[in-house]
């Protein structure tokens, strides 16, 4: 019996190897390389300068906080994490407000329906991402008929004409759009394994239709939040392509930042200082994700 | 058993067929004539092979990320600096390019590479101003100077509609000569004036663009554009066959400009470099070299391709410029880790206030 036992401990570690190798060869090894390099001078000509160098005979490391007191030294780096942080946080609250109805309708459908729905929320990755960038620059086009449409109606009301391109609400608008299925899907994963009979019994206590969802749907999917808000608020922080096609000469983040660190000025040690930072803040977040789920979890359960 | 045995041999025959030799050509988008690549197919017996890019720091990054396996790459003279001094360049073999004689020597010999022991020159663009004729003209802006872009007086007229290139450099060494300073002055002082023209004309600019303006000006959604000559050639032909119901042309400024010395090298660690320099001498035969500027729109470096050239395109002053104008171009040079932070510095505050 208790080898049997022991049997199954091993085959868990060994089932877990290869995962557990992936992360370290692939996320902490990279990571720690980053860290060395954010203390080590930029290349002449691209690239890192050598660690250790040779002087006299004499093996000294060749390293520097340089770059590190160059993100403390000015506030406009925090300046653009802050405002990195804010578009993540509103592209993160429309896409919970746009995707939990959607995400209980299709919960609550019936099984045939269920599916075809699903498929048609996964139905924009079919395209290339930069593909459906480009549909949006050409929808909101100055000359495009949704603008024209817009402006004729504001000037029914004498205010003056507005552009949706090249705005911030150009890059929420794709960002939302972007990232909406990511919030769906875990949503939808949580709103479906809820047990209808909770409901039943709730309406037979005499409880009303809003009364019940406060009280049994939504703190059951607060996981189901937590999960779609952690992958939707990640990548919008980090990302550059967005900001670089839609944003106006305003609209960069700390992604387009961390990408002109290492192709434009050649500069990879800030550019690792800046990556630290964004993964800092990653990690952060997903940490405080999952502590603030399992406390309303704990709350909900006392 | 037999059977396995004919199909191997029949395999192995075959073999020859299908290793036909191959050119990894690495080039800037939309920077090379069709008729001629598909001539150097047909006389070499080889297949072409074509990979793009659209920045030089873009291809910098790949080839220093380690892409090997191009065999001719068209980079920029202050990008070919670079690579020889990272040693990443092969010494060309003059004695296989009798066709050198017939390259402009007045784009020879240049400070990049003095001797042009490791690049030929290829093609030359500069960056100016593309304009909407038909707007600007009602509004009774003059196209003569960087002022389009950076003078608030002027802009106050064409708000949101301008777009300026997503490039340091370039804007920099635009800001720069409005304000009389070389493309590559260093001088901090400078820079920060030029810094301050910037901002100020900022509020009126719609973005910085790099990649999609010549669509955003033959459409009619941007009235200014700063981008490269092939590109505003483009725009022009572009809106032309559309049949638009308004004109883009473009124009140098007054002031100079940045002048941008496309060149072919082939680097180390290359497959086949014999076919390379087969190609660079292809290439630098006149009537191939012609292709170039009339598919394209690009300048040309090559003194026996101006017979072949289209006229109308020669006497384009911003194309073909004269030894006037070319005295008020200047070439990026490339500048060293402290200039480039400090650049980057001044470029990040721009992009964030």
């Amino acid at each position: 019996m208790l080898k049997t036992v022991q049997g199954k401990a091993w085959s868990k570690y060994l089932l877990s190897l290869p995962p557990m190798a992936y992360l370290l060869i692939f996320f902490a090894a990279p990571t720690l390389i980053m860290l060395f390099s954010s203390f080590r001078y930029p290349g002449e000509y691209g690239g890192l300068a050598p660690w250790l160098v040779q002087d006299g005979g004499q093996w000294t490391f060749d390293l520097t906080l340089e770059s590190w007191q160059r993100l403390f030294g000015t506030d406009i780096y925090l300046r653009l994490f802050v405002k990195s942080i804010g578009y993540a946080i509103c592209t993160t609250l429309f896409c919970m407000v746009m995707a939990y109805p959607l995400a209980l309708m299709i919960a609550r459908s019936g099984r045939k329906s269920r599916d075809l729905l699903l498929l048609l929320v996964i139905l924009p990755f079919w395209s290339n991402f930069l593909v459906r960038i480009y549909a949006w620059m050409i929808i909101f086009s100055p000359v495009g008929a949704l603008t024209r449409i817009l402006n004729g109606v504001l000037d029914l009301f004498g205010v003056g004409p507005v552009t949706l391109m090249y705005s911030p609400t150009a890059m929420i608008v794709c960002l939302v759009y972007v990232h909406l299925p990511f919030m769906v899907l875990p949503l939808y994963a949580n709103l479906e394994k809820h047990d209808p009979y909770l409901l039943d019994a709730a309406q037979d206590l005499g409880a009303g239709k809003w009364r019940r969802f406060w009280l049994i749907t939504w703190p059951l999917s607060l996981p189901g939040i937590t999960a779609g808000s952690i992958l939707v608020f990640i990548p919008v922080l980090g990302m550059f392509a967005i900001p670089d096609l839609l944003g106006g000469t305003d609209g960069i983040m700390i992604g387009n930042v961390i990408k002109q660190q290492f192709m434009e000025s050649r500069d990879w040690p800030f550019g690792s200082v800046l990556s630290m930072v964004l993964t800092v803040a990653a990690v952060a977040v997903v940490l405080l994700g999952s502590r603030l789920s399992r406390q309303r979890a704990g709350m909900s359960g006392s | 058993m037999k059977r396995v045995l004919s199909v191997l041999m029949l395999l192995f025959l075959a073999s020859p067929v299908f290793a036909v030799e191959e050119l990894h050509l690495f080039n800037w988008n939309n920077y090379m004539s069709a008729e001629a690549v598909a001539g150097f197919e047909k006389e070499y017996g080889c297949k072409v092979v074509q990979d793009y890019y659209s920045g030089t720091e873009e291809m910098m990054a790949k080839l220093q990320a380690g892409a090997s396996g191009y065999d001719l790459v068209i980079p920029t003279q202050n990008a070919v600096q670079t690579l020889i001094q990272q040693g990443f360049l092969e010494k060309l073999d003059k004695s296989a390019l009798p066709n050198i004689k017939n390259e402009d020597p007045g784009f020879m010999n240049r400070s990049y590479d003095p001797g042009n022991v490791y690049s030929l020159p290829y093609a030359y663009t500069t960056t100016l101003i593309g304009y909407n004729v038909e707007k600007l003209k009602a509004l009774g802006v003059e196209a003569k100077s960087w002022a389009v872009i950076f003078d608030p007086a002027i802009l106050a007229k064409i708000k949101g509609k301008v777009t300026v290139m997503d490039d340091a450099d370039e804007l920099f060494g635009a800001a720069l000569k409005y304000l009389g300073y070389s493309v590559n002055d260093t001088d901090e002082k400078h820079l920060r004036e030029a810094q301050a023209v910037i901002m100020k004309a900022k509020p009126y600019w719609a973005a910085f663009n790099s990649s999609s303006y010549i669509k955003e000006l033959t459409v009619g959604n941007i009235w200014v554009a700063h981008g490269y000559s092939s590109d505003m050639v483009q725009a022009r032909n572009d809106a032309r066959d559309a049949k638009r119901d308004f004109m883009v042309n473009f124009f140098l400024p007054k002031e100079g400009a940045v002048l941008a010395l496309d060149n072919m090298v082939i680097p180390k660690k290359a497959k086949n470099k014999k076919l390379a320099l087969q190609c660079i001498n292809f290439l630098m035969d006149g009537k191939n070299a012609a292709g170039l500027s009339n598919d394209v729109g690009a300048g040309n470096p090559n003194a026996a391709a101006l017979p072949f050239i289209n006229p109308e395109l020669k006497e384009l002053i911003a194309i073909f410029p004269d030894q006037k104008v070319l005295s008020t171009l200047e070439t990026l040079e490339s500048s060293n880790t402290k200039v480039r932070r400090l650049k980057n510095k001044l470029w990040t505050e721009i992009k964030l206030k």
